[in-house]
């Protein structure tokens, strides 16, 4: 199957269930496992409340803009803001590296979306914003994939 | 959502519900905290047999509790996460804190290892 969407919000933190659930409506069509599922709805929480957050700071007027692409049984996304931008992008992407640990962020978004994902890659210009780009496949439909 | 349950011997029980990610832990973290700093907390035990998804801000809800805890030499535990949210605990270095059993054994776990000090 072939399918495209984008969906662009304003960044406030309510939109961070908006994304996860619209983007769970589009890849059920693929028959996902329930573990492929909630690993997806993972790394697009992580990529837009980072954009949210650390790209905009929650003010409610910037947009975050989320595309996807699916061919056959791989989803091809893009999560993208215009905010702030990453400083260093190696030292951001290391397990609990976190700018904001008075907020309790844990610093692990990062390494979850790289577990996760197939193919993750990060673009950042201090200034003018953040891509994060990532693939995954869903397994082929099985009985025991339906089972679980 | 989450449910706070202080039981007699000094034990949380946090039970949380429904999709735990930045907002919803930035709704709870005052309500479990201030709990904690009620009086004789030992231990929190997180209930999460019914949270349908968490991301990385359940981390840093349950390390911030465990700050607060450590004056206190509390414990915690993890209770029943589902394998997704597991792998997410491991890659955060609180995989032994989960535990997949009952809540009465938990606290049974948690007396326990008070009793033996
Ligand atoms: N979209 C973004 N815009 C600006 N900075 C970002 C963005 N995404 C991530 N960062 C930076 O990278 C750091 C690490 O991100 P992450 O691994 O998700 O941890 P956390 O969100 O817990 O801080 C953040 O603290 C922030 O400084
Ligand atoms: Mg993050």
């Amino acid at each position: 199957m072939n399918n495209e969407m984008t969906l662009s919000f304003v960044a406030i933190e309510e939109n961070e269930a908006l994304a996860r659930m619209a983007m769970t409506c589009f890849i059920t069509p693929l028959d996902p496992t329930i573990e492929e599922i909630s690993e997806f709805k993972t790394i697009v929480s992580e990529a837009v409340t980072n954009a949210i957050l650390h790209g905009y700071e929650c003010d409610g007027t910037s947009i975050v803009t989320v595309h996807a692409l699916i061919e056959g049984n791989k989803i091809s996304m893009t999560v993208s803001d215009e905010g702030a931008g990453i400083f260093d992008v190696e030292q951001a992407m290391e397990p609990m590296f976190t700018t904001r640990p008075f907020m309790e962020r844990s610093g692990m978004g990062f390494t979850i979306m790289e577990s996760f994902a197939d193919n993750l890659s990060v673009e950042s210009v201090i200034g003018n914003g953040t891509v994060v780009k990532f693939e995954k496949t869903f397994s082929p439909v099985t009985e025991v994939s339906r089972m679980r | 959502m989450a449910d706070i349950e202080i039981i007699d011997n000094g034990i949380i029980i946090a039970t949380l519900r429904g999709e735990l990610d930045n907002h919803e832990a930035n709704r709870i973290r005052s309500h479990i905290s201030s709990s904690i700093f009620t009086g004789q907390v030992r231990a929190v035990i997180w209930n999460l047999e019914g949270l349908g998804f968490m991301d990385s801000a359940g981390i840093g809800l349950i390390l911030g509790r465990m700050r607060d805890l450590a004056p206190l030499e509390g414990e915690t535990l993890i209770l029943n996460p589902s394998s997704t949210m597991e792998k997410i605990f491991n890659f955060s270095g609180l995989g032994p804190n989960i535990r997949h059993c009952t809540i009465d054994m938990a606290i049974r776990e948690i007396g326990g290892v008070l009793h033996e000090q």
